[in-house]
């Protein structure tokens, strides 16, 4: 197995009757921070059970953390720490009771884990309210408590599914800075489904998209993002007779008004687009490339994807 | 300022020294800052906080590489985190109704114990004759209707299994297990184990103290123990039945509900209810054949048999041990069902 590699899967393949939940997936997830990525149905779910061995495949094969996601399911839920979306916590429990159990679970022994359980509920800012009974709890505490549970056991991998849902904007940033901290810290690697673009963007190096099942796009998200590469100008004068000439140079031209944005295909997009102001007599007064955001970047994916899924190697294709 | 220890949680917090002189301008500041630590009229010294040096709160991810148990030791904790709720906090949050009618029911049990114990040392021969151990009274410990199995263990095993697999569903708790190395066998068999153990401690527990306190009492020798050890261990296996029918149809009524109140109280409609109906039937066509669809009346006849009394049933025993397999398989077979349809990601 490739040293970096804590998830991998080979033509792997789930299929529920007739319907195909995930459709020969070849997955490679390094370490570090990872989002997953995918509309409703795209398989994110049906991925994540398989990884944590708790399905059998249909077809194909896949290693977590070295262990095979086939026979070896237990060894990886061993290894791995979990937190699901929902509420996932006995509300009548006291925190730190609930996470020291979740350590148990794991097999740690009764008073490691009661220690672990203090020190995980204060990495994640609930060091003060630790015995306090979850029902009271806010939703971002009952979050940072999940985040606990999973953390107890110092987990090689996080896989943490929508961990920002329903939280306000100062439990969000302080679940994504924990997360984060974890990854860059605590070196250990995450594997975040969710949403949120902007989560993932806050977070995660790589990202894995998932779409009816099938791979749409996989690696780090700057290389990924050269897909919806694109340079903004702010044009001066004859705008119109520009967006022509540009679109005649073989360039592909967004405009709204003076400011138009020119798909990027090389180096040799700048000189074309000067070379088109000089000819129709148009002033470019500003030009700079266009850092495309990754919800833009999912809806690019989407849109050229259509109903007929490509690799992420033919969406970079033709750049 | 020393550099800091990675292992040190927290950084303590820097304080800075103000010096206050009579001269300076009384404000509410400087009030409250001398307050805290004033040396005399003069002039004082406050401990001030800064926001920029002190800190309350550092997050700091700290590792741990220690060894995990095996299988038996995560089951075994989850047999713990459900018995020893009971008794005290920081495991499964039972709640008091539950707790105070264990204690009731233990209590309430334990009244032919009392008897033998009183009959026993007032030297009364006949009281002691009618509540001491023989084949009735074990078999009445352990199976006697009224009030046994009509107040009594249905009515613990329905609190019992209640919420046990429902509220996993509910609250999601579920997830916690099946994320984690537990399997679906390990944890419908620790839930079951738990509420057997639970009912066992409460009819089994006294059975034996029943049997003991007899022993105790009348100073009994080895050959009275030897004739009646039979008897005795029939009545612990007519206990170990009961428990484990009526935590049987119980956990998969629990595993197909959301909530406690559908798995409480279809146990006990199950329990009486056939046994109502048989009954009825019974009495009108003077046939007996219709115990058979009460699990209750059907372990009744079973441990009739292996006690050695009069049976009161009129169909054959063997009827009714199938009768028990077919209920408990079924009631299994369910819970087996459910359990591996359990989600992990969202129900």
């Amino acid at each position: 197995m490739d040293r970096d590699l804590i998830i991998q899967s080979t033509a792997l393949t789930k299929m529920y009757g007739t319907h195909t939940a995930l459709d020969s997936l070849d997955i490679k997830i390094e370490q570090g921070a990872t989002g997953l990525l995918g509309p409703n149905g795209a398989g994110k779910s049906t991925f994540l059970k398989t990884i944590l061995g708790l399905i059998q495949v249909t077809s194909g094969e896949g290693t977590v953390l070295g262990h095979d996601i086939r026979t070896e399911g237990e060894k990886i839920r061993q290894r791995i720490g979990y937190m699901p979306e929902y509420d996932a916590l006995n509300p009548n429990m006291e925190a730190i009771y609930q996470v020291k159990y979740c350590g148990e679970l794991i097999g740690m022994n009764p008073h490691v884990a009661m220690q672990r359980a203090h020190q995980a509920l204060e990495y994640v800012g609930l060091g003060e309210q630790r015995y306090r009974e979850v029902s009271t709890f806010s939703t971002g505490m009952k979050q940072a408590t999940k985040l606990a549970c999973a953390l107890i056991h110092d987990p090689e991998l996080i896989i943490a599914d929508e961990p920002s849902n329903g939280l306000d904007a100062t439990s969000r940033d302080f679940m994504l800075n924990t997360l984060n901290l974890t990854v860059q810290t605590g070196q250990r690697s995450v594997l975040m489904a969710s949403h949120l673009m902007e989560d993932v963007e806050k977070i995660c190096d790589n990202i894995v998209l998932l779409h009816k099942g099938k791979l749409a796009a996989q690696g780090k998200i700057e290389d990924l993002k050269a897909i919806d590469k694109e340079v903004e100008i702010h044009v001066w004068g004859a705008a119109s007779k520009m967006e022509e000439e540009l679109k005649q140079s073989g360039l592909k031209v967004r405009r709204e008004g003076r400011i138009m944005r020119v798909g990027h295909t090389g180096d040799e997009t700048y000189s074309k687009i000067l070379k088109s102001a000089a000819k129709v007599g148009s002033q470019v007064r500003k030009m700079h490339d266009y850092e495309a955001s990754l919800e833009d970047l999912f809806l690019v994916i989407m849109e050229r994807l259509g109903h007929d899924v490509k690799s992420s190697d033919e969406l970079l294709e033709g750049l | 300022m020393e550099e800091k220890s990675s292992e040190e949680p927290f950084e303590p917090v820097q304080s800075k020294n103000t010096t206050f002189d009579a001269q300076k301008p009384v404000t509410g500041q400087t009030k409250m800052q001398a307050a805290w630590s004033a040396e005399s009229d003069e002039d004082g010294s406050a401990q001030i906080a800064t926001k920029g040096q002190g800190q309350i709160f550092e997050q700091v991810y700290q590792p741990w590489s220690g060894e995990l148990s095996p299988r038996w030791m995560r089951n075994w904790t989850i047999l713990r985190h459900h018995i020893l709720g009971i008794f005290k906090k920081g495991h499964r949050p039972w709640n008091l109704t539950t707790k105070l009618f264990i204690l009731v029911v233990m209590i309430a049990s334990m009244t032919d114990i009392a008897m033998v114990v009183l009959f026993g040392v007032l030297g009364d021969t006949y009281f002691y004759e009618l509540w001491g151990v023989n084949r009735n009274n074990l078999y009445g410990h352990v199976l006697g209707f009224f009030p046994r199995n009509i107040l009594y263990y249905p009515v613990l095993a329905a609190l019992l299994v209640g919420g046990m697999i429902s509220e996993d569903r509910t609250h999601g708790t579920s997830a916690l297990y099946f994320s984690r190395p537990v399997n679906r066998f390990d944890y419908a068999s620790m839930k079951f184990l738990s509420v057997a153990l639970i009912l066992l401690l409460v009819i089994n527990g006294t059975l034996i103290l029943y049997y003991m306190a007899d022993i105790l009492v009348k100073g009994r020798g080895w050959a009275w123990i030897i004739d009646t050890l039979p008897m005795f261990l029939g009545a612990f296996l007519g206990g170990v039945i009961l428990s484990f029918t009526y935590t049987s149809i119980g956990l998969s009524l629990s595993s197909i509900s959301r909530g406690k109140f559908f798995p409480a109280i279809g146990l006990i409609a199950i329990l009486m209810g056939t046994k109502s109906v048989a009954a009825i039937i019974d009495n009108l066509f003077d046939n007996s054949i219709l115990y058979v669809i009460s699990p209750f009346d059907s372990v009744c006849h079973v441990v009739q048999e292996l006690l050695g009394i009069e049976p009161t049933y009129s169909h054959p025993w063997a009827w009714s041990l199938v009768s028990i397999a077919i209920v408990n398989i079924l009631a299994l077979y369910l819970l087996a069902n459910r359990v591996s349809s359990m989600e992990v990601t969202r129900e």
